[in-house]
């Protein structure tokens, strides 16, 4: 879809939305990948095309059908973590796989592939205000969060013996983190979110010495790759998610030569 | 020396009772499970202000676990009654396997703040203090916690555990890892805790000449409480015997 058919100050609302999912998105990936849950990040959002698919069928705006069922099942995945002894990679998995292939089934052919792969420049202007705004909240409270969830992933008796919630921070967070999912479908798509999660997150942990420089660098480099991704996909007129996940890539294969040797 | 600081340690006790003769610690029949399987079975036990107590035992006796249920984080049977004003520090054996996360000592200290965002700066200001008086120096602060040798890394776990003055600090020893030398000025150090700051002092240790030489009670224990009291009296060379077996006994005795 070229971008001369937007108005230019609709093309920068939804670049600005594009950048803001990113921001908060990049931001709670650096802490999947500190709590090694990369796979549990990634396949839980697959959730989201059930939920895509019913909300289509029940005639509602398919980003509240994905948020739904994203809430359902970050809270699941707390739930069965806090209640079994079993790795929530092998649950989840297996689960969460499930509903892949049940959401392949239930969204129709047209939808299945912008809701997997995603298009921003199909999102409408008022989508793209609800992004930002709820794009920042995410961010806002993630940061608030963010204390007392890296002393509960670090060490979750001293987060306690300080009398501090270490589960209730974890849950706070997959809410969040499905949430900032549920916005990224209309970016790039239940397939491509989780590695716009992750990607800056790993690249930032190569060029990081502290805390503080690897949740910057996650969010610079999440921002950053969503920018030129969408830029280089408006003038090529490439489709922006696979294109957002490429130059987040060669951000990642560059963060490999900097990489400390500790 | 250690003998005199012993003495000079009992009497300071007992100027403490005088004032409150009641144990900051009293444990009655504490029994702890998981499942099916008992980790704790009965266990009895007092601590009073200022004193260092060692709790000793094989793998597995549920060393760790007592300190869990003291600090209120798992569900016992039992009754665990701390005098009401006791703020425990706690200093955990390890933090994490394999660290994914790039924190340096100063974020690790600032993780402890009550302010959930902003800047800190009375805690900011008492972090060099306790710094101080673990003897690192200030520069440790922006190093990685990862790359801290394992005698920094305890004194940096202790500073994180006395940051804030608590009254009770719980030292889960780690088993392996830090040398003899290393190990004789961490008990120093915990020693001069209890008695320039009248810390209650609950060690996990497995090292019994450190329990003889530093500790005013000695509980030991294997799922329930087989001795407690002053170590020289509680711990027999039977009961060392009963507690690891023989073979562990002859490796204990060098």
């Amino acid at each position: 879809m070229p971008i001369d058919l937007f108005l230019p100050n609709q093309f920068l609302i939804i670049l600005l939305s594009g950048l803001l999912a990113a921001l908060a998105a990049s931001f709670l990936g650096a802490f999947i990948v500190v709590k090694k849950m990369a796979l549990v990040g990634d396949v839980l959002s697959h959730v989201a095309l059930p939920g895509i698919g019913l909300a289509l069928l029940i005639n509602i705006d398919p980003i509240y059908g994905a948020a739904a069922f994203l809430l359902i099942a970050a809270f699941g995945t707390w739930f069965i973590e806090k209640k079994t002894t079993l790795s929530p990679d092998a649950i989840i998995g297996a689960f969460f796989t499930a509903t892949l292939a049940l959401g392949v089934l239930l969204v129709p052919n047209e939808e299945l592939f912008e809701s997997m792969f995603g298009n921003l420049f199909a999102v409408r202007f008022y989508d793209a205000i609800v992004i930002v705004i709820v794009s920042i909240i995410i961010f806002v409270l993630a940061l608030i969060l963010s204390r007392r969830l890296t002393l509960s992933i670090v060490a979750p008796d001293l987060a306690k013996s300080i009398g501090s919630k270490p589960d209730a921070s974890y849950l706070g967070f997959l809410l969040l983190f499905a949430l900032s999912v549920a916005l990224g479908i209309k970016l790039i798509g239940s397939i491509l979110m989780g590695a716009l999660t992750i990607l800056p997150a790993v690249s930032a942990r190569n060029l990081s010495w502290s805390l503080k420089s690897f949740l910057s660098f996650s969010v610079i480099l999440g921002v950053f790759m969503t920018g030129l991704g969408i830029i280089i996909a408006s003038v090529f007129n490439f489709p922006p998610g696979p294109t957002i996940i490429l130059s987040g890539v060669v951000f990642f294969v560059i963060s490999l030569i900097f990489k400390k040797h500790d | 020396m250690p003998h005199l600081d012993y003495e000079h340690h009992r009497e300071h006790e007992h100027e403490n009772q005088k004032h409150s003769p009641a144990p900051i610690l009293d444990v009655r029949d504490l029994s702890v499970s998981f499942g099916k399987q008992e980790v704790l079975k009965d266990i009895s036990f007092e601590v009073d202000e200022g004193e260092i107590m060692a709790i000793i035992g094989p793998n597995g006796a549920g060393k760790s676990v007592l300190f869990r249920a003291l600090m209120n984080l798992i569900s016992y049977d039992g009754e665990i009654k701390w005098r009401e004003d006791v703020q425990i520090g706690y200093v955990p054996q390890k933090l994490f396997e394999k660290a994914e996360l790039p924190l340096t000592v100063k974020e690790f200290f600032i993780l402890k703040s009550k302010n959930l965002f902003f800047k800190d700066k009375h805690l900011v200001e008492s972090i060099s203090h306790e710094l101080k008086s673990v003897g690192l120096e200030p520069e440790i602060l922006n190093q990685q916690l990862v790359n801290l040798s394992h005698g920094q890394f305890q004194r940096v776990l202790i500073a994180w555990a006395i940051l804030r003055h608590p009254n009770v600090l719980l030292f889960d020893e780690p088993t392996a890892g830090i040398d003899v030398a290393g190990e004789g000025s961490i008990y120093n150090l915990l020693h001069k805790l209890q008695n320039e700051r009248g810390m209650t002092v609950l060690i996990i240790s497995h090292d019994l000449n450190i329990v003889y030489r530093y500790a005013d009670k000695v509980l030991c224990l294997n799922k329930e409480n087989l001795c407690f009291g002053e170590p020289k009296k509680a711990l027999t060379s039977e009961q060392i015997e009963r507690l690891y077996g023989e073979s562990a006994f002859y490796h204990h005795a060098h």
